[in-house]
C-alpha cells in the first residue's frame, strides 16, 4: 500500500500548489495507507467517456469517470469542510497558494468576491456544485480530466 | 497520424502480436468471415504480404496455426472468387467498403478516449489498421488500383512529412524559452517588444542575406582587387594614418576604401567570368530591400488583423476560470513551474486593471475636457520643440560660415537634440496623466508623441546631410579638372620623347580623389549607428543594472528606503525601446543603399542586444506597477514601422533620381543620372522588342489611368472590409446582449416574484433540487419562443434540456410536481419590473395575462 511521501515524490504533485490535497484525495478518511483498490477508485475518475454507454444503463449507478463526477472530484478539492460549498475563505486559501504573497491580501479578497459573484445563483455567498457545473459548462472536463493511454 | 505510424512503424510488433490477435479471436473471426462474405478481392501484393507473415508466425504455437490456416482459406477462397469478383465489383460493394473504410478510420483515430482494456485496445487497433490499409487500395477500380494505394500512400506520407516539418520549424524559432521566462515574469506586453525584437532580427536577415549574397561577395571574389584603382586604394596623403584606432573608429582609413561602402564598387560592366552585372545587381538590390521590408511589414499587418477578429467570446466567468483552470498540472520541472506560479499572478493583475478600467464611470465632461487640455498642451510643447529645433539649425548654418566657433557653438544642434530626448517624454506622460485612459490606449498615444518628437531629430539630421552632399558636389567640379590635368601631365612626362611607349600607370595612391558623397552619406549613418547602439548598451548597463546594484547593496547604509522610495529599481520602458528599434530600423534602410555593410552590423546589433536585454530586464528591472495585457494585435508597432519605412524611402529616391553620381567611385560613377543603369540594361542586354515595350509602358497615358484603378480597388476593398466588420460588431453585441439577458434572469428571479417564492417554498427545500427547478423554469422560459407557453416535453428531453446533469441519479419526484405546475407560472412571470426590456421578450403573448405586474 502507498503512503503520502511515496505520492510526494512525484515532482508534478510536488511542485502543484494543490498537490498536498490530491494526495489527501486518495486516502479515505483519516487512514494514512492507501490499497491498490482505492487507488485505482480514484484513478477511475480519470478514464476517459465513451458516449455509447450513455445510453445503457441510466437505472444503476452512474460510472465514476461520468462529467459529473469529474467536477465532483474536483468541487472536493477545493471544498475542505466538506459542506458541499465552497465558501468565501476556501477561495481566499486556494489563491493564497496559488499566487503567493505577490498580490495584496485586499486585492485577493475583491478577487474572491467577485469570483463568488460570478458563479453564485442562489445568493448565498457561496459557490454550491450546482453553481461549480454551471462555471464549468464551457470547459471541456471530458477531454482535461481523462488520461489517455495507448502505447 | 496513428495509422500511419501504425503501418509504417509497427510492423514488427504487429507481427509479433498475432497471436495475441486471436485472444479475441471472434472478432478476428467475424472479420474473416465479412472479408468472405463480401467476396473481396485482396490485392496481389497484399495476398503475398500476408502470406509472408503467416510463414513468419508459423513458429508461435497452435493458435497461429489455426489463424494461419483461417488465412490461408480465406486468400485461397478469395483467389478463387478472385477472377469472378473482379468484375462483380459493384457500386455498392464499394460505396459499402469505403463506409467502412472510414468507420475503421474514425475508430483509430479515437482509440486512445475510448474506456477499454489495453488488451482489447490494442488489438482492435491493430485490426483495424490492418483493414485500413489492405482495402483502401482496393478502392481504386481495375488498373487504378495499384495507382490508387500509391496515391494513398503518398498522401499519408506527405500529411506526416509536412507535419514532421511542422514540428522542426516550431523547434527552430530562437530565443523561444527566453521570451516565454520573460512573459511569465513581466507580463505580455514586455513580451511583445522582445518578439517585436525577434521578427526584426528575422527581416535584417533576409536583407543581410540578399545584400552579402548579391553584392558583396561578388564585387570581392570578381571583381578587381584593393589596391588595383583608385577608387579602391588609401590616398597616399592618409596612407601614414589609416591603422590607427582612432581613424578607423570614425570608419575613415581602410574602412572607408572597403567593400563596406558604396565607394569601394567598380563601374565595369559586367565582372568576372559569369559576366556579373554588378551595377545592374547592386541598383536592383537596393530597390529589392525596400520593395521586401514594404511586403513584410503589410503583410505581418494583414495577418494580425486577422488574428485579432477571432476574438475570445467567453468573458463571463473570467475570475472563475483563473481561479479553477489555470494551473498546468503536466508540469513537472521546478523552474517551469515557478514561471508558471509569476504567469498566474500576473494573469490576475491584469485582470484587476481591466476591471478596474472597466468599472470607471465618472464624469464624461471632465474627463473629454481634461483630455482635450492634455493634448493641447502636448502640442504646444511639439510645436516649441520642432521651432527650437529650426532656430537651432539655422544658427548652425551661419556659425559655420564664422571663423572661430567655440566649442558650444559646434555642438549646439545635438546638445539640443539630447536634451529635448532626455526631458520631452517624461514631460509627456506626467500631462498624459490628466488624460487617464487604460494604461494600452495611454502607451500607444505616448509612443505617438515621443515618434513625432523624433521626427524633429530626423529632420535635422537629413538637413545637415543633404548640405554636406551639396557642398561635396561642388567640390567635385573642381577636383575633377584636376585630376583631368594631372593624368594628362603625367602621360606626357612619362611618355617622354617617344609617344609609343606605353607609359607607367600613375600609381593609384597618387592619384587626385574626388570627394565621393555617398560614401561621405554611407559613412554618416554607419556613424550615427555605431553611437546609438553604445549609447542604448550604456544607458542599459547604467540605468538599469548599475541603479538595481547600487539599490541593492547600498539600501543598507541608507537613510531612506532606497527600494520604495527614489531611485528604486527600474521598470521596463516599453515605449523607449521600441521606438528606438524603429528609428534604428529607419536609420538601417536609409543607409543601406550606400553602405552595403550596414546590415550586417545591424544584424550583430540585433543579436547582441536580444541577449544583452533579456538579461537585463530578468536581472534589474521590476514588473510594472500595472500589468496590462498587449493589445491582441501588434499592428500599432507594425504602422510606426510602416510609416518611417516611407519616410526613409523618401531621400533614397530622391538622391537617386535627382543627384548625379560621384564620377570616380562607385558602381554607377560615370553615368549622368543613377537609374540610367537599366536604360543601359535594357538597350544592351535584352532584344530590341523589350525596349520597345518599356517605352511604351513608361507613357504616362497607361500609367494614370492605371493608377486610377488602384485608387478605385483600394476604396471599393475598404468599402467592403468595412460593411463585414459592421456586421461582426452587430452579432458580437447580440451575443453578449442574450447572455446578459440570461444572467438578469437569473439574477433577479429570486427577488422579484413574490408568487415564485411561495411556490418554491412549497418544494423540497434541500439546495438540489431548489437548483433543478430554476433551470428547468428557464428551459420552459426559453421554450417558448413563438410556440405555445404550455409545452410538456417528454422526461428525457427534460433532462437532457437542464444544464445540471446532477440530478441523474437522484431521485426525481419532486420535478415531477413542479413540472405540471410550471405552466400556471408563465402567466405569473411577466416582464420583471425595473428590468431593461431590450427587443421582443420572448414572453410576448403572455404580459396581457399579468397579475398586477406592470407591462413594458
Amino acid at each position: 500500500s502507498l503512503s503520502r511521501e511515496d505520492f510526494q515524490r512525484i515532482p508534478e504533485l510536488a511542485i502543484n500548489p494543490l498537490g498536498d490535497r490530491i494526495i489527501n484525495a486518495f486516502f479515505p478518511e483519516g487512514e494514512d495507507q492507501v490499497n491498490f483498490r482505492g487507488f485505482m477508485r480514484t484513478l477511475a475518475h480519470f478514464r476517459p467517456i465513451e458516449d455509447n454507454e450513455k445510453s445503457k444503463d441510466q437505472n444503476g449507478p452512474e460510472p465514476l469517470n461520468s462529467r459529473s463526477n469529474k467536477l465532483h472530484f474536483a468541487f472536493r478539492l477545493y471544498d475542505l469542510d466538506k459542506d458541499d460549498k465552497i465558501s468565501r475563505d476556501e477561495l481566499l486559501q486556494v489563491l493564497r497558494m496559488m499566487v503567493g504573497v505577490n498580490i495584496s491580501d485586499e486585492q485577493l479578497g475583491s478577487i474572491a468576491d467577485r469570483t463568488i459573484q460570478e458563479a453564485d445563483q442562489d445568493g448565498d455567498s457561496a459557490i454550491s456544485f450546482a453553481e461549480f457545473v454551471k462555471v464549468l459548462e464551457k470547459v471541456d472536463v471530458e477531454q482535461k480530466m481523462s488520461i489517455r493511454f495507448l502505447h | 497520424k496513428e495509422e500511419d505510424n501504425g503501418s509504417q512503424q509497427n510492423r514488427a510488433s504487429r507481427r509479433k502480436s498475432y497471436q495475441r490477435k486471436n485472444r479475441d479471436g471472434k472478432k478476428a473471426r467475424e472479420e474473416g468471415s465479412q472479408k468472405k462474405d463480401r467476396g473481396k478481392t485482396a490485392h496481389t501484393k497484399d495476398q503475398k504480404e500476408s502470406e509472408n507473415k503467416e510463414k513468419k508466425t508459423t513458429k508461435r504455437g497452435k493458435e497461429g496455426e489455426n489463424k494461419q490456416k483461417k488465412d490461408r482459406k480465406n486468400s485461397s477462397s478469395s483467389a478463387s472468387s478472385n477472377s469472378s469478383d473482379e468484375e462483380s465489383l459493384s457500386e455498392e460493394e464499394l460505396a459499402m467498403l469505403k463506409e467502412q473504410v472510414e468507420q475503421k478510420k474514425k475508430l483509430i483515430s479515437t482509440m486512445r478516449n475510448k474506456p477499454w482494456r489495453m488488451v482489447k485496445k490494442l488489438s482492435v487497433l491493430r485490426e483495424a489498421q490492418d483493414f485500413v490499409e489492405k482495402f483502401e487500395g482496393a478502392l481504386g477500380k481495375g488498373k487504378g488500383k495499384k495507382l490508387y494505394a500509391y496515391k494513398m500512400m503518398m498522401a499519408k506520407k506527405w500529411v506526416k512529412f509536412k507535419r514532421d516539418f511542422e514540428n522542426f520549424k516550431t523547434q527552430c524559432i530562437p530565443w523561444e524559452m527566453k521570451i516565454k521566462e520573460v512573459e511569465s515574469h513581466f507580463g505580455s506586453s514586455v513580451a511583445s517588444y522582445f518578439i517585436f525584437l525577434r521578427w526584426m532580427y528575422g527581416v535584417n536577415l533576409v536583407l543581410f542575406g540578399l545584400i552579402f549574397g548579391l553584392v558583396i561577395i561578388p564585387e570581392v571574389l570578381m571583381g578587381m582587387p584593393y589596391g588595383s584603382m583608385p577608387r579602391k586604394t588609401v590616398p597616399r596623403a592618409e596612407q601614414a594614418t589609416a591603422m590607427d584606432f582612432s581613424v578607423l573608429w570614425d570608419f575613415e582609413g581602410y574602412i572607408k576604401y572597403s567593400a563596406l561602402f558604396y565607394g569601394y564598387y567598380n563601374n565595369q560592366r559586367t565582372i568576372g567570368w559569369l559576366k556579373y552585372r554588378l551595377p545592374m545587381a547592386y541598383f536592383m538590390v537596393g530597390i529589392s530591400v525596400f520593395g521586401y521590408s514594404l511586403m513584410v511589414v503589410i503583410r505581418s499587418m494583414a495577418r494580425n488583423a486577422n488574428e485579432s477578429t477571432a476574438d475570445g467570446d467567453d468573458d463571463n466567468f473570467i475570475f472563475s476560470w483563473k481561479m479553477f483552470t489555470s494551473w498546468d498540472y503536466l508540469i513537472g520541472n521546478p523552474e517551469t513551474a515557478d514561471n508558471k506560479f509569476a504567469s498566474i499572478t500576473t494573469s490576475f493583475k491584469e485582470s484587476i486593471v481591466d476591471e478596474q478600467e472597466s468599472n470607471k464611470d465618472e464624469n464624461i465632461h471632465l474627463r473629454r475636457f481634461l483630455r482635450v487640455l492634455a493634448n493641447v498642451l502636448i502640442i504646444c510643447c511639439l510645436c516649441g520643440s520642432g521651432y527650437l529645433i529650426y532656430f537651432v539649425v539655422k544658427r548652425s548654418q551661419t556659425f559655420s560660415k564664422m571663423q572661430n566657433v567655440g566649442w558650444y557653438e559646434r555642438n549646439e544642434v545635438e546638445i539640443v537634440m539630447s536634451l529635448l530626448g532626455m526631458f520631452c517624454p517624461p514631460l509627456f506622460e506626467t500631462i498624459a496623466a490628466l488624460e487617464n485612459y487604460h494604461p494600452r490606449i495611454g502607451l500607444k498615444w505616448q509612443l505617438g508623441r515621443i515618434f513625432a518628437l523624433f521626427l524633429g531629430n530626423l529632420y535635422t539630421f537629413l538637413l545637415a546631410l543633404m548640405d554636406d552632399v551639396n557642398e561635396k558636389l561642388a567640390e567635385e567640379d573642381v577636383v575633377k579638372n584636376i585630376t583631368h590635368w594631372t593624368l594628362l601631365g603625367h602621360h606626357n612626362l612619362s611618355a617622354g620623347n617617344d609617344s609609343t611607349v606605353t607609359p607607367p600607370p600613375l600609381d593609384p595612391a597618387d592619384v587626385p580623389r574626388g570627394p565621393c558623397w555617398e560614401t561621405t552619406v554611407g559613412i554618416e549613418f554607419v556613424r550615427l549607428t555605431v553611437s546609438d547602439i553604445l549609447v542604448t548598451y550604456i544607458t542599459i548597463l547604467v540605468g538599469d543594472f548599475v541603479r538595481a546594484c547600487f539599490v541593492r547593496f547600498v539600501n543598507y547604509c541608507w537613510c531612506w528606503d532606497l527600494e520604495a522610495g527614489f531611485p528604486s529599481y527600474a521598470e521596463f520602458d516599453i515605449s523607449g525601446n521600441v521606438l528606438g528599434l524603429i528609428f534604428n530600423q529607419g536609420m538601417i534602410w536609409m543607409g543601406s543603399f550606400y553602405a552595403p555593410g550596414l546590415v550586417g552590423i545591424n544584424v550583430l546589433r540585433l543579436l547582441t542586444s536580444m541577449y544583452f536585454q533579456c538579461w537585463a530586464v530578468m536581472s534589474s528591472n521590476v514588473p510594472h506597477e500595472r500589468v496590462f495585457k498587449a493589445s491582441k494585435s501588434n499592428n500599432f508597432y507594425m504602422g510606426l514601422l510602416l510609416l518611417i519605412l516611407f519616410l526613409s524611402l523618401l531621400p533614397v529616391a530622391y538622391t537617386i533620381m535627382s543627384l548625379p553620381p560621384s564620377f570616380d567611385c562607385g558602381p554607377f560613377s560615370g553615368k549622368k543620372r543613377m537609374y540610367d543603369v537599366i536604360q543601359e540594361t535594357i538597350e544592351l542586354d535584352f532584344p530590341l522588342f523589350v525596349a520597345k515595350i518599356f517605352s511604351y509602358v513608361a507613357n504616362p497615358g497607361l500609367i494614370i489611368p492605371a493608377i486610377l484603378l488602384m485608387v478605385l480597388a483600394i476604396y471599393y476593398l475598404n468599402a467592403v472590409s468595412e460593411a463585414y466588420q459592421r456586421a461582426n460588431a452587430e452579432l458580437k453585441k447580440k451575443m453578449q446582449l442574450q447572455r446578459e439577458e440570461e444572467k438578469n434572469k437569473r439574477n433577479n428571479k429570486a427577488s422579484t416574484n413574490p408568487m415564485l417564492q411561495d411556490l418554491e417554498d412549497l418544494l423540497t427545500p434541500s439546495t438540489k433540487t431548489e437548483s433543478i427547478p430554476k433551470q428547468a423554469e428557464d428551459k420552459k422560459i426559453e421554450s417558448p419562443n413563438g410556440t405555445s407557453p404550455v409545452r410538456k416535453p417528454g422526461r428525457g428531453e427534460f433532462l437532457d434540456g437542464s444544464p445540471a446533469a446532477s440530478g441523474r441519479g437522484a431521485a426525481f419526484t419532486p420535478p415531477r410536481q413542479v413540472f405540471v405546475t410550471q405552466p400556471r407560472t408563465l402567466d405569473v412571470r411577466a416582464p420583471y419590473p425595473g428590468q431593461p426590456r431590450p427587443w421582443g421578450h420572448p414572453l410576448g403573448p403572455v404580459p396581457g395575462r399579468g397579475r398586477g405586474q406592470p407591462c413594458y
